[in-house]
């Protein structure tokens, strides 16, 4: 038997379904019921190029801000200087572009044929918007840091394995709580419009911060010995971020809230660092926490001062926050957490309730820390606050 | 990180706490930019204040101001002066000296126990003030580069009168 009538004679393979079958189907199905839209298009461009014809209706400038060209400050072309060219700076209060055209670009007389991204639901620039925003993203991006090379990881030294292990276990704490920051703005931004394009971009760098922060506490875990225990206390604080039923209520748990207690840990670890590399990671690490709780508390602010009836948002907040804190408290009296911090402070575990008692005074100042960014924010909590003033282990 | 001095002014002593000490901080910050460039911009008005380091052992102040990835300026500064700084550190001149001196002892990096965050965090002996928590915050984002700023202190000598 020839090879060729071998091959015809083998039956076909049996017929399998896609392992995606529905999603395609949705997809074809999606784009042939708008194929008179875009199939126009694709019609005419290639009437045109068969007709060897060219459009150049893109350089028609006349309803362009052609010409006023953006000039760089001392530190380069930001985003501010582009803002402040007349044309590209005036973000709309409710956005209604809900598609990529770039707010500045010639768009409208397109508007017809281009398609809506359902998506895009934070069309309100009170949602998202913070004052410092445009700051903070070139700021963030001017002090990038690289966890593989800029940690002098070489110079990392044995420790007593009692304070190993504690700092293993507290690097295992932001190892599984860290991309939280990460996976929450990730949920929003792309329901974000373009038109808010700097605050899609802060969002991006403080996912990129998280990603950092989540390896490097990965692998000075792994370089010291391993990663310890999860524990399901954090798992619900991470799910009241991620569960958060509006953008701003998330980001005033994550941000202000979670990330300004997580300052206070970084900020420890600094101090209760047994290495240089320790403290290097630890001081790093605060840096861009600083930024995202500084994002928080503004963003916050715009929302309670541009809302509709202030009084109602204040107090929709306050039945939030009721919730939120008591279940980010919860992350915050694991043992998992507490008493390897313990440790780290006492300066051993001998000497773990000398340590309990340093924690007790940092928990009275983190609390109170909030409370003045809650402040700051217009969102007095004072009155309402459900996190105790004394840690819960310094009131008996 | 160790920081670098110019050879001809790595042998003068400058005292301690003086507007001149810190315009030294701010030279070497110049001579340094390329660490500077490396942590990212830096902008903001610190106040460093030696609770006893003025006259008849009253409070001194000096006032600096950064800008992206330099000192900008130095100034002495009065209590009248206090808003114009994000925030201030302030600590006893003993505490002062101690830090500088084990800097100066780690060419350049202090000891575990001597980092503007160790010295601040429990809120004493040093304290970091604001009266705005989000200008506070600064000192935070800019930790790094501000232990640079005070860790180049190693490439000259400093003496303390008194």
């Amino acid at each position: 038997m020839s090879q060729a009538s071998r091959i015809e004679s083998l039956r076909p393979l049996p017929s399998s379904r896609s392992m995606n079958e529905e999603e395609v189907a949705r997809y074809e199905s999606e784009f042939k019921q708008y194929a008179t839209k875009w199939a126009e298009i694709l019609d005419r461009n290639a009437d045109r190029m068969k007709r060897g014809s060219y459009s150049l209706h893109w350089m028609n400038t006349d309803k362009a801000a052609w010409g006023k060209r953006a000039k760089p400050s001392s530190r380069g072309l930001t985003y501010t200087d582009v803002n402040h060219v007349p044309g590209y700076g005036v973000l709309p209060e409710k956005a209604t572009w809900l598609n990529f055209a770039p707010r500045g670009s010639v768009r409208d007389e397109y508007a017809a044929e281009m398609p809506i991204v359902d998506d895009y639901t934070l069309v309100n620039r009170d949602e998202s918007w913070a004052d410092n925003v445009v700051t903070l993203y070139e700021e963030a991006k001017a002090r990038q840091w690289n966890a593989t090379r800029d940690i002098p990881w070489s110079e990392l030294e044995r420790l007593p394995d009692d304070l190993e292990k504690a700092t293993c276990q507290l690097c295992t704490f932001l190892t599984e709580v860290e991309f939280v920051a990460g996976d929450f703005p990730a949920k929003w931004l792309y329901r974000i419009p373009q038109d808010f394009l700097e605050v899609k971009s802060f969002l991006v760098t403080q996912l990129m911060d998280e990603a950092r922060h989540q390896e490097v506490f990965r692998k000075r875990a792994i370089a010291g010995g391993g990663l310890l225990h999860a524990s399901p206390g954090f798992e619900w604080a991470l799910k009241a971020i991620i569960d958060a039923p509006t953008h701003t209520m998330g980001t005033f748990l994550l941000n202000l809230l979670g990330e300004g207690l997580v300052l206070s840990i970084f900020r420890s670890g600094e101090m209760i660092a047994k290495t240089h590399v320790d403290k290097e990671i630890f001081r790093r690490c605060l840096q861009d926490e600083a930024r995202h709780v500084s994002y928080g508390e503004l963003e916050l602010k715009n929302y309670l001062d541009h809302a509709p009836n202030r009084e109602a948002a204040v107090e929709e907040m306050h039945r939030f926050a009721d919730v939120g804190e008591q279940v980010i408290l919860t992350s915050f009296t694991e043992a998992a957490l507490v008493e390897p911090v313990a440790i780290l402070l006492g300066g051993g575990l001998d000497k773990i309730d000398r340590g309990m008692e340093g924690q007790g005074r940092l928990w009275k100042m983190s609390v109170e820390e909030y409370l003045q960014r809650c402040d700051r924010a217009g969102f007095d909590r004072r009155g309402r606050c459900t996190i105790p003033i004394e840690s819960p282990w310094g009131q008996n | 990180m160790e920081t670098q001095a110019e050879p001809e002014q790595a042998e003068r002593a400058v005292a301690f706490p003086s507007s001149e000490w810190f315009e030294r901080l701010a030279q070497l910050m110049k001579v340094n930019r390329a660490l500077h460039e490396h942590l990212g911009y830096i902008d903001c008005v610190a106040q460093f204040t030696v609770l006893d380091g003025g006259l008849g052992g009253k409070p001194w102040s000096v006032q600096v101001t950064f800008e992206e990835f330099e000192a900008t300026d130095v100034r002495e500064a009065g209590p009248d002066d206090v808003a114009r700084a994000d925030f201030t550190l302030e600590a006893s001149l003993a505490t002062w000296r101690e830090m500088i001196e084990v800097i100066a002892r780690g060419r350049g990096r202090p000891d575990l126990t001597h980092t503007l965050n160790y010295l601040s965090h429990p809120g004493t002996p040093i304290r970091v003030w604001s009266q705005d928590p989000l200008r506070k915050d600064l000192f935070f984002r800019y930790n790094q580069s501000l232990q640079e700023f005070i860790n180049a202190s190693a490439a000259f000598r400093t003496f303390f009168e008194g």
